[in-house]
């Protein structure tokens, strides 16, 4: 449903006439995300009525007001690059891209944080923060993810979370445009004393702000966040030399040798058992800025899928190999630092039967390694075949758990990737150790499938039907660290199905969204909706 | 290939939004980290080669038709390619043939925009875009002795192109171009008054006969002089001239046997062979600019025909042949920046922005002539990147970027100098020798 | 349903009205006399007491640990209050050696912890020399910082997962521990109750810890805990110059130096050290005004070289700031001191003593102002005729060091009656003073609680907010925060 005219005005006078659209062709564009075939059944969704770009925080409270009085749906979005952002519950809804709050508005290096916007995406801060000896981690979608939407809007699972966690802990104090309109400054945000600390006074508004996952949209627009730094020993990604040979593509662009306060080893292991003993042991020794299991098949990408096909062919790599290998990395302010680090690594190599591959230990591989593995880059892994890379995340947990969760998993994918229609590139489910293995890991069956092809997105859907059933084989493994691929099924759906078996989770979180949003006014499409809606189909999925 | 063949593009493409930036591995300065200047410009996501495979999905499945507001989108695009180099970082796809496709569609099914239309007209019945008479094309090179391949045996042509040809302020780089030709001892003759347009800017505009018209017609002449003069070599100092010579008459099959040249490639290996030094010393703290034709749009056409397909039990999509995609790798880059090099006292110091990823001008894709204000933002902020470096001067290699950095400058007046790669050479080179 | 009713829940044996028993519970700061008390013994009967108080509207405070209450959180601020008491819920539920995780209910101390784990060669991450009968639990959700700042991720730690009766009576478990089957079940697949995210799109164990048990009653909790090694190092780097240890501080959180950081004045290291007061007085007048103590253990891999790689690191770091790591300090050697910290405190607490009584006024902050509000503290102080020897000082670097927990204390006689006026006005004057300078009570007692707030109105709207969920009849601890009492109820 189209705004009126005078809806528009009002809308227009905020922002003003450039920044406002509703022109039908402009809003074609922002409704077409990659993930939407799996969601929509084809690469469409509703159209918004308007996008608006904000300038500052007046603007959007103002806009966040109107919507309240005219019964308006919004929804924010900052780089755009997560499917959920675009799309909306009703066509009487606004987007606001946040592309005009750009600015990384302080690096305090003394207390280790920045206060940035929403529109600076990681590599940004990684990069300023890299000239000031610091580091933000990196989250595998790559480069241009931006700072806010990771720590409080999506997800903000880093390869780097060993050393830089994730999921929202990062958060030190964020400027909340409530969906009222009103705003909420958690902790010591916009206060005297600096952005030091998202907690209290009393109890910790973090909790509503987001948990596994965040609200994605759907309970206001964070317009400022700080967020936590961590120490880093080399150059900033911009002040080093990518090297290339003359005629090599860009892509071709490398790190040369890895920086001098790092180390890279990639370690093979027997079996996945033992290289995930092996990676809690180096976790728990807290010497590791990254360890990564089964984590060898990004960065090792040729220009194009032809020339990947090519090198496949004339050197098939070890697939099953690569699901047993694990890049570690670890850095040291001083060499002393270093070298007991290294030396250790190499002890808990040793202990659970690894070895190192003098192929997958070249100066070379380990620079791309380190370049791949530390800085945000892109994700060529969604070139295959151009489009999503289906991924369920398991369950996050102890070793014990993701070894018992693995078998489940590979049967549900099995029939699949036998046939062909999903391509699992290492089948090995690929680990994300959290906090030196504190918090455990997160594990994930990275699968490419073709949104394209019939037979790809039938397999796709009936492979995700079997791991998000409620009643399903992996129901015990449950779905609440699920709440980051909350995008392949329908959000709304998920909490519906699980909720039941969740201590009504659901229920609380649909009373916290209606405490926010009185006037049911904030996009709920991935976050909760204010009531279930009757299904026509009741066991509807998302990839119907 | 037709706008409808890039389909599986439209449906591929994952809103990375990496067509807006130069790569992102490769930025140095965020301030200077934008790649698309319509994106940067107009905001809308429409607006970068993403939002564009999204509207013709739509106008694929009859969501949308062509209006105004499409064309506005559509033209409001410098086709610079900046969008294709990034995206193709991580992606298989082809943005810029599918926004050149999507013009010749635009045009094919009457959609024109009204402001090209002067200067379309101008071609057809002037062979020129800049509203100018045939007879005056000739006029750049009077009391330039210079042969007439028309009439007199050369080796070399130089062409002129509709820009140095008719804007007078620029004709002492074309004169100074076939000056250094000479002086270097090169048998070089024009075309003069009998030179007519490449067409390649009508090309991008969406008017794909026209280039097949002067495609024909240049062939036939280079044919012509190379026959009843022995022209061996083109030569030009216009980089739009250059890919269209280089590369478009080669996508659509309308080549001529002439090795073509652009004025960099020729200048350097005068120098590299000694019949051209550069002696006199400059003394300037320079920044080259790389013209998007001569860069990235110069690097030679490849042509593929075949299939797309998936080999049984994968999910990975192939090329049969294999298909190598146009990565801007291969562009001309090397020869202005040797030949700067080669001339003493210029300190040369490159952009943030640079080669496969430099920003354009704002004079391509019919910007320069139907949204003049756009094309001058885009110069300024190449003035200001410029400047950022250090650079006392912006030194470009086509006519059509010195035209728009001169226009622009005199607006916000930017004191920076600006020249042609030529004109310093011919400096450094010197009056006498 | 009577009050009475809550014997038939709890057993009669747990159920009390008499005025003696209830006297324990009304002692911190401020505090209420309770009508009665009741001591449940499992999360069922504890929602069932929730459950009664709804209908009969009645109020609950919940208390983990045993006397004395020092801050006040967990003493009614409202009259006729029932008082949970959870220490029967004293069992360690679980130590998983692997995971490094251990599952405790409400009433396990600190002393109980330290030996259970120490059987598997485990160790809590521990507060400041806590009081013997601190709850575990309590100490955790009240978020008391812990001494090693490089693995304090975040502000909840070492806190993992939750068991949480709302004020409405439902249960909830947080984290993985949530969703379907019992925790036995759960460790049959190998969860290990560990990762502390969610559900969903909320983490409820944010809402429940520095609640001061307003949102709800927390059964048991998974808490992170890290391997032991009977090889540990310790140093006291001395200083007149508080600058300086601030600024090494800073570069040993930046650098995550493993273990123990924390940085104090010889008042209270005279006080964790020594037993009696002459032996304190004798020691801190030997002591020099400021220690940074630094100590960490050999566990994880070849530990021999950790230790000495980390001293020589420490060396050369503390070198560039003109500082020396020493082992002893005025004959205390730094690994008894080490030794002391990894439990309780032993008995008489080290807080009392000195001078029998002591007041804490603690908020957070970052490390540079320490400074500052050191010299702020003994000012006002002097004006309110404290003395300043009896003024202690605690600096803990917290969130890696993003920000700090700055502690002041005041010992006093509790018998000296003018004096303990004087050091009242002065506790209202310093937490009012120092929160208008930038001071973050972040977990706002009885007393601060109005200061605490006073900048940040929309924190304490939206805690109502809040509160109205999961405890919509304002049944939970009424008083506390901003929660007035009586409040909530017309929301
Ligand atoms: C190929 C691929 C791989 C990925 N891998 C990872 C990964 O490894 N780890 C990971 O964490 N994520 C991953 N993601 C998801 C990724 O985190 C999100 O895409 C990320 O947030 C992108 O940032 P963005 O700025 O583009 O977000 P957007 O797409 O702009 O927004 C993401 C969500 O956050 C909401 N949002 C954004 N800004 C605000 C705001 N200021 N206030 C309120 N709500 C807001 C939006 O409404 C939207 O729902 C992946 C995505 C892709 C495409």
């Amino acid at each position: 449903m189209a705004l009126s005219e005078e809806e528009h005005k009002v809308l227009e006078g905020i922002v003003g006439p450039q920044y406002i659209t509703r022109d039908p062709i402009i809003m074609e564009s922002y409704c077409q995300v990659w993930g939407n075939k799996l969601e929509f059944g084809d690469k469409w969704h509703r159209p918004p009525a308007a996008v608006l770009l904000p300038g500052n925080v007046e603007e959007i409270q103002a806009i966040v007001k109107f919507c309240n009085q005219a019964g308006i749906l919004f929804k924010p979005f900052a780089r755009g690059f997560e499917y959920v952002a675009t799309y909306l519950a009703s066509s009487r809804g606004i987007l606001l891209e946040l592309k005009r709050l750009n600015r990384i508005l302080e690096i305090d290096p003394k207390n280790q944080h920045a206060v940035v916007e929403p529109f600076v995406p990681v590599y940004q801060l990684q990069d300023a923060a890299g000239k000031l000896g610091f580091y933000v981690g990196k989250p595998g979608v790559g480069y241009s993810a931006s700072c806010v939407s990771l720590a409080c809007c999506h997800q903000e699972m880093t390869i780097s979370q060993l050393y830089t966690s994730g999921y929202g802990r990062n958060v030190l104090g964020c400027e909340w445009v409530l969906p009222t309109g009103d705003i909420l400054n958690l902790g010591t945000a916009n206060r005297k004393g600096g952005w030091f600390t998202g907690d209290g006074p009393g109890f910790s508004l973090r909790g509503i702000l987001r948990g596994r996952a965040g609200a994605n949209g759907g309970h206001g627009i964070i317009t400022k966040c700080s967020v936590k730094l961590y120490p880093w020993y080399a150059k900033a990604p911009s002040e080093c030399e990518l090297k290339r040979e003359p005629g090599q593509a860009l892509s071709a662009a490398q790190l040369e040798k890895v920086p001098d306060n790092y180390w890279v080893d990639v370690l093979t292991f027997p079996d996945t058992e033992r290289m995930l003993q092996a990676a809690r042991d180096i976790g728990q020794a807290e010497i590791a800025c990254l360890v990564a299991p089964a984590y060898m098949n990004t960065g090792f990408h040729e220009e194009g899928n032809d020339e990947q096909w090519a090198k496949l062919k004339e050197s098939p790599p070890d697939l099953g190999k690569f699901a047993r290998m694990m890049p570690v990395i670890v850095n040291g302010h001083s060499s002393r630092e270093l070298e007991y680090r290294r030396k250790a690594v190499r002890a808990a190599m040793e202990k659970w039967g690894g070895w190192l591959e003098p192929e997958w230990n070249t100066e070379k591989v380990k620079a791309q390694i380190f370049q791949y593995q530390m800085w945000s880059t892109g994700v060529p892994g969604l070139r295959a075949t151009g489009d999503f890379m289906l991924s369920t995340q398991g369950a996050d947990g102890s070793v014990e758990m993701q070894l018992a969760y693995r078998p489940v998993e590979f049967q549900a994918l099995q029939p699949f990737a036998a046939a062909g229609n999903v391509l699992h590139p290492n089948m090995g489910m690929s680990y994300r150790p959290m906090e030196h293995f504190s918090l455990g890991c997160s594990g994930g069956i990275a699968t490419d499938f073709d949104p394209w092809d019939p037979a790809s997105l039938a397999a796709g859907k009936e492979y995700l039907e079997i791991v998000y059933d409620p009643h399903g084989p992996c129901r015990r493994f449950g779905y609440a660290n699920r709440g980051a691929m909350m995008q392949v099924e329908d959000v709304n759906h998920i909490h519906e199905r699980w909720g039941p078996i969740y201590d009504r989770a659901d229920r609380w979180l649909q009373k916290v969204r209606n405490m926010l949003d009185p006037n049911r006014v904030a996009d709920w499409s991935a976050y909760i909706p204010p009531e279930y809606q009757e299904r026509p189909d009741e066991e509807r999925h998302a990839c119907c | 290939m037709t706008w409808q063949d890039f389909i599986h593009d439209m449906q591929r493409c994952t809103r990375c939004s990496y067509c807006k930036y130069i790569p992102w591995r490769l930025i140095r300065n965020f301030r200077f980290s934008e790649g698309c200047p319509s994106a940067a410009r107009y905001h809308w996501h429409a607006y970068a080669a993403g939002g564009k495979f999204n509207l013709a999905y739509s106008l694929l499945q009859g969501a949308i038709d062509i209006n105004d507001s499409l064309l506005e989108v559509v033209y409001k695009c410098l086709m610079d390619g900046s969008c294709d180099i990034a995206c193709k970082v991580q992606q298989d796809l082809e943005p810029l043939q599918h926004m050149q496709e999507f013009r010749v569609e635009c045009v094919a099914r009457g959609y024109l925009l009204p402001q090209h239309q002067p200067y379309l007209r101008s071609l057809r019945a002037e062979d020129n875009m800049l509203l100018r008479r045939r007879e005056e094309r000739g006029y750049w090179a009077e009391g330039l002795e210079v042969k007439r391949v028309t009439s007199d045996k050369a080796e070399v042509v130089f062409f002129a192109g509709c820009r140095y040809s008719y804007d007078q302020d620029l004709w002492p780089v074309a004169r100074a171009a076939v000056h250094l030709l000479q002086r270097a001892g090169v048998d070089v003759g024009i075309l003069g008054a009998d030179e007519a347009c490449c067409a390649g800017r009508a090309y991008e505009l969406g008017y794909e006969g026209e280039l097949m018209k002067f495609a024909e017609h240049q062939r036939d002449t280079l044919a012509t002089v190379a026959r009843t003069a022995g022209v061996h070599t083109l030569v030009t100092a216009c980089s739009d001239c250059y890919s269209t010579f280089k590369v478009l008459y080669d996508k659509i099959g309308k080549k001529s046997d002439v090795e073509v040249c652009h004025i960099t490639q020729y200048l350097e290996r005068l120098i590299q062979e000694g019949r051209l030094r550069p002696r006199k010393s400059l003394d300037l703290n320079i920044t080259y600019h790389d013209p998007c034709h001569l860069g990235r749009l110069g690097e030679p056409w490849i042509h593929w025909q075949g299939r797309e397909y998936k080999p049984v039990g994968t999910q990975i999509w192939l090329h049969d042949p294999p298909k190598r995609f146009r990565r801007g790798t291969h562009g001309v880059y090397e020869p202005p920046r040797n030949v700067l090099k080669s001339i003493p006292g210029l300190e040369l110091v490159e952009m943030y922005r640079t080669r496969e990823y430099a920003w354009c001008c704002g004079a391509g894709g019919g910007v320069i002539d139907a949204y003049p204000d756009f094309a001058q933002w885009t110069a300024a902020e190449r003035l200001e990147e410029a400047h950022e470096v250090g650079a006392e001067a912006i030194v470009s290699a086509c006519p059509w970027c010195k035209r728009n950095f001169l226009d622009t400058a005199a607006i916000t007046k930017d004191r920076i100098g600006i020249f042609d790669l030529v004109e310093l050479v011919e400096r450094a080179v010197g009056g006498s020798e | 349903m009577a009050l009475d009713d809550l014997g038939r829940i709890v057993g009669e044996a747990n159920f009390t009205k008499n005025p003696a028993a209830l006297q324990e519970y009304c002692e911190g700061k401020g505090g209420c006399v309770p009508r009665a008390l009741v001591r449940p013994a499992s999360t069922e009967e504890v929602q069932r007491i929730v459950e009664w108080a709804n209908d009969t509207r009645a109020l609950l405070v919940p208390v983990s640990s045993g006397p004395p209450h020092i801050h006040g959180g967990s003493t009614p601020s409202v009259e006729g209050a029932v008082v949970v008491d959870l220490r029967r819920m004293d069992k360690v539920i679980r130590v998983d050696k692997n995971n490094r995780v251990v599952i405790v209910q409400p009433g396990v101390t600190f002393g109980h912890l330290q030996t259970e784990l120490a059987r598997q060669g485990l160790s809590a991450y521990l507060p400041l020399l806590p009081r013997p009968t601190k709850s575990v639990l309590a100490s955790v959700l009240e978020r008391e910082p812990i001494l090693m700042p490089s693995v304090h991720f975040d502000s909840t730690d070492p806190l993992l997962c939750a068991e949480i009766v709302f004020g409405t009576g439902d249960r909830m478990r947080t984290g993985e521990a949530a969703g379907p089957d019992t925790l036995e079940e759960q460790w049959e697949i190998g969860k290990a109750q560990i990762s502390p995210f969610g559900p969903t799109q909320m983490d409820p164990q944010r809402l429940v810890s520095g609640a001061q048990g307003t949102i709800g009653i927390v059964t048991w909790v998974s808490l992170k805990c890290r391997q032991r090694s009977d090889e540990a190092r310790a140093f006291f780097l001395p200083s007149e110059d508080l600058d300086a240890l601030v600024e090494l501080s800073y570069h040993l959180c930046r650098i995550r130096y493993t273990g123990t950081i924390l940085l104090l004045d010889r008042v209270n290291l005279a006080r964790m050290a020594q037993r009696t007061p002459r032996e304190i007085h004798g020691l801190q007048c030997a002591l020099p005004n400021w220690v940074l103590f630094v100590a960490y253990e050999g566990y994880g891999l070849l530990p021999e070289e950790k230790l000495k790689y980390l001293e020589e690191d420490l060396r050369e770091s503390a070198s560039s700031y003109g500082l020396e790591p020493v082992t002893d300090l005025a004959g205390l050697p730094g690994e008894a001191l080490y030794r002391l910290l990894l439990g309780p405190s032993s008995q008489p607490y080290w807080k009392l003593r000195s001078h029998g009584g002591f007041r804490d006024v603690f908020f957070i902050t970052t490390q540079d102002k320490t400074p500052y509000f050191a010299k702020r503290m003994r000012k006002l102080a002097r004006r309110f005729g404290f003395p300043t020897q009896q003024l202690g000082m605690y600096m803990q670097p917290v969130v890696q060091g993003t920000s700090c927990h700055l502690e002041f204390n005041l010992y006093f006689d509790p018998t000296d009656l003018t004096g303990v006026k004087r050091l009242r006005r002065l506790e209202a004057a310093a937490v009012d003073r120092l929160e208008r300078e930038g001071a973050f009570f972040a977990r706002p007692y009885p007393g601060w609680a109005e200061a605490a707030y006073r900048g940040y109105p929309d924190t304490a709207a939206m805690q109502r907010k809040v509160k109205a969920i999961f405890d919509p009849n304002w049944v939970l601890n009424p008083g506390k925060l901003c929660f007035p009492p009586g409040s909530g109820r017309q929301d």
